[in-house]
């Protein structure tokens, strides 16, 4: 028989028992279409979260060294952390591990008092090193950034976000205008480009950046730092060059070979992976939905092809008797069992778009069916009907032909 | 055209009884020969028309058909053969429901060599004069008509051999006349005829018959050429 005749054949076949076929479809349409809608509901969240991400930490080449043992919970900050991480620390890193490109240095504070004429807030002050805007990619809205020269000559200069800004001084230009930090007076130098929302949902504008020297000694009167962000030469060393960061302290810091570290070291790439694994148990249980209705959507074709089967003995015994062999008749129901699911999972797939364009509308987040997602649909569905067919299909090719007839 | 030599045909029926429904029969149907087989219920003509009709293979013997040993075939060499060789027509007619005239004729061509031709089959209707019935569904269709749509897919393939199990069986005596003349018709033109009848006049139309009783040939006779109904198939084509 040939391949055409036998796919117009089923075709034909399958479009004269319409009820049947749609019921047929059902199962698969169902699985298809829940089990695509959650792959892009699920990279799109995914995506979203990994931007998030790295919205907050800047660069993915990067580890993140806090002081003391103890995961802090929250932010870290002057008031909650141990003075164990030096700027002498920072230094020795920078000069003496060949795979570090820069290290970035922060000391920070929240609640402090700012205030702008008679307009007070309160907000979170970072004194950072220069290279810090370069290593989180941040541009100026406006303005201008501070640099190194600003650090050595401790001036008394301010970079805001861009909530900040607009809290203190709601629309007026906030450039060359003095704001007091503390009661230390700082001029405003320049505005950041908005960062948007960090992984938690929370602003990442809402601060004031002036030069980590000026901080240390002019504003905090400390020598320690909250936050070392070290850049590394190239991303994928990160693990080797968490060790040698941790003997290159914990040799500085004098540390007994049984004692613990009093620094954290953090990998933000082996964080970002696991934040934005897709394994919350709604999924789960909607994936196990999915193939469940699948299976079921195979069991239907199964069963209802069995019946057809045994509807249809007169219509095999007169294809025998013409000159279809087994393997023709088993090929003919094989490929209406297959042609079938593939129309469920084609189905399953328009209504996955359907669902995904109404997802996009009420979760906002940016869905897209990916190629090789649509492939796999109907990859999985074809096969679903093979499968599920092939019983079905070796009774029909089974039929003896001589009973068929005379019934 | 056929060559059947010892053919036994046996089927176990629980325990170790066996049935035999052919017993070492053999006989010979010669090319453009047109052969009645007659016997009652159980005497093993419905096993022989199977066997010949390359449907069923004989426990025993050898069955040639145009020189080809079919009797140790696989299922896809038999449904070769069917395709190509035979021509089967039923007393119960056998055609697919919910198909039309057309689709009907042209489903053995999907098994055999070759395309499958529209034209071929509407000629072949024509032939049996059913033009105008082309697109009609067979549930549409008269018993006659029925019939000769089925003649007409059995002619398809072109066939040497063609299988006729009671023809006329369901059939009142004008339509049975009807399909006898195509038959003979058929036999004019060359074809060879294998036909099972309870029917004397139907049985009448052929030129030899052969009787069996209990799975063996009880007689075997060439009839001579008798009156047959002067030919009204010009009038049918």
């Amino acid at each position: 028989m040939k391949l055409a005749g036998g796919v117009g054949l089923a075709f034909r076949s399958i479009s004269r028992r319409r009820l049947r076929t749609l019921l047929m479809m059902l199962g698969v349409t169902v699985g298809i279409g829940s089990l695509t809608l959650l792959n892009a509901v699920g990279e799109a969240s995914k995506t979203e979260s990994m931007k998030r991400f790295k919205n907050m930490i800047g660069t993915f080449d990067t580890i993140i060294i806090r002081p003391g043992a103890g995961r802090t919970r929250g932010m870290v900050s002057l008031t909650n952390v141990p003075g164990t991480l030096k700027f002498g620390d920072a230094d020795a890193i920078e000069a003496s591990l060949a795979g570090v490109k820069q290290v970035a240095r922060l000391q920070n504070a929240f609640d402090i008092d700012i205030k702008y004429r008679d307009h007070a807030d309160s907000t979170a002050v970072f004194g950072v090193s220069a290279n810090w805007f370069e290593l989180r990619s941040d541009d100026p809205a406006k303005g201008a950034l501070f640099g190194e020269e600003d650090n050595r000559e401790l001036a008394r200069v301010a970079v805001l976000g861009a909530d900040a800004e607009s809290r203190l001084f709601a629309g007026e230009d906030s450039i060359g205008k003095t704001i007091r930090i503390g009661d230390v007076p700082f001029q405003v130098q320049g505005v950041l480009k908005s960062r948007g929302a960090g992984p938690g949902g929370g602003s990442l504008d809402d601060l004031i950046l002036i030069p980590i020297e000026t901080a240390s000694k002019r504003l905090f009167n400390r020598d320690y730092l909250t936050m070392m962000i070290v850049q590394l030469k190239d991303a994928d060393i990160g693990d080797a060059s968490v060790q040698a960061i941790t003997a290159l302290l914990r040799d500085r810091h004098h540390l007994a070979a049984a004692a613990l570290d009093d620094f954290t070291i953090t990998n933000p790439r082996a964080i970002a992976a696991q934040v934005t694994k897709m394994n919350s148990t709604l999924a789960k249980t909607l994936k196990g939905v999915a193939t469940l209705a699948m299976l079921l959507g195979g069991v239907v074709i199964m069963a209802l092809m069995l019946i057809g089967v045994s509807e249809r003995r007169k219509e095999i015994g007169v294809r025998r008797g013409v000159g279809a062999s087994r393997r023709d008749v088993l090929w003919q129901f094989a490929t209406e069992a297959m042609l079938i699911s593939c129309a469920g999972g084609v189905l399953g797939v328009v209504l996955a778009l359907v669902g995904m364009s109404a997802v996009a509308r009420v979760a906002r987040l940016p869905l897209q069916l990916n190629l090789d997602v649509l492939v796999v649909s109907l990859v999985l569905s074809i096969a679903t009907g093979l499968f599920f067919g092939l019983y079905p299909a070796w009774k029909a090719a089974h039929v003896d032909p001589i009973a068929a007839l005379r019934a | 055209m056929i060559q059947v030599s010892k053919v036994c045909k046996t089927y176990a029926r629980g325990g170790d009884s066996v049935v035999h429904a052919l017993s070492e029969i053999s006989f010979a149907v010669h090319d453009r020969e047109f052969i009645a087989i007659r016997g009652a219920s159980g005497s093993g003509k419905s096993t022989l028309l199977n066997i010949l009709g390359c449907l069923d293979v004989p426990s025993s013997g050898t069955y040639l058909l145009a020189n080809e040993d079919v009797s140790h075939h696989s299922d896809r060499e038999l449904s070769r053969v069917r395709a190509e060789r035979i021509g089967f027509i039923f007393q119960s007619f056998n055609l697919l429901p919910g198909t039309t005239a057309r689709e009907n004729v042209e489903l053995p061509m999907i098994y055999a060599k070759g395309r499958v031709s529209r034209k071929k089959a509407l000629d072949l209707l024509e032939r049996v004069g059913l033009q105008d019935r082309a697109n009609h569904f067979a549930s549409e269709l008269s018993g006659g008509q029925q019939q000769r749509v089925a003649i007409a897919r059995a002619l398809v393939n072109d066939p040497p051999l063609i299988l006729a199990d009671e023809p006329t069986g369901n059939l009142d005596s004008a339509s049975s006349a009807e399909v006898m003349e195509i038959l003979t018709q058929l036999h004019k033109e060359g074809r060879t005829i294998v036909l099972v009848s309870h029917d004397d006049a139907v049985a009448s139309y052929a030129d030899r018959e052969m009787a069996l009783h209990d799975g063996k040939i009880r007689s075997d006779v060439r009839i001579p050429r008798k009156g047959v109904p002067q030919s009204n198939w010009e009038a049918v084509s």
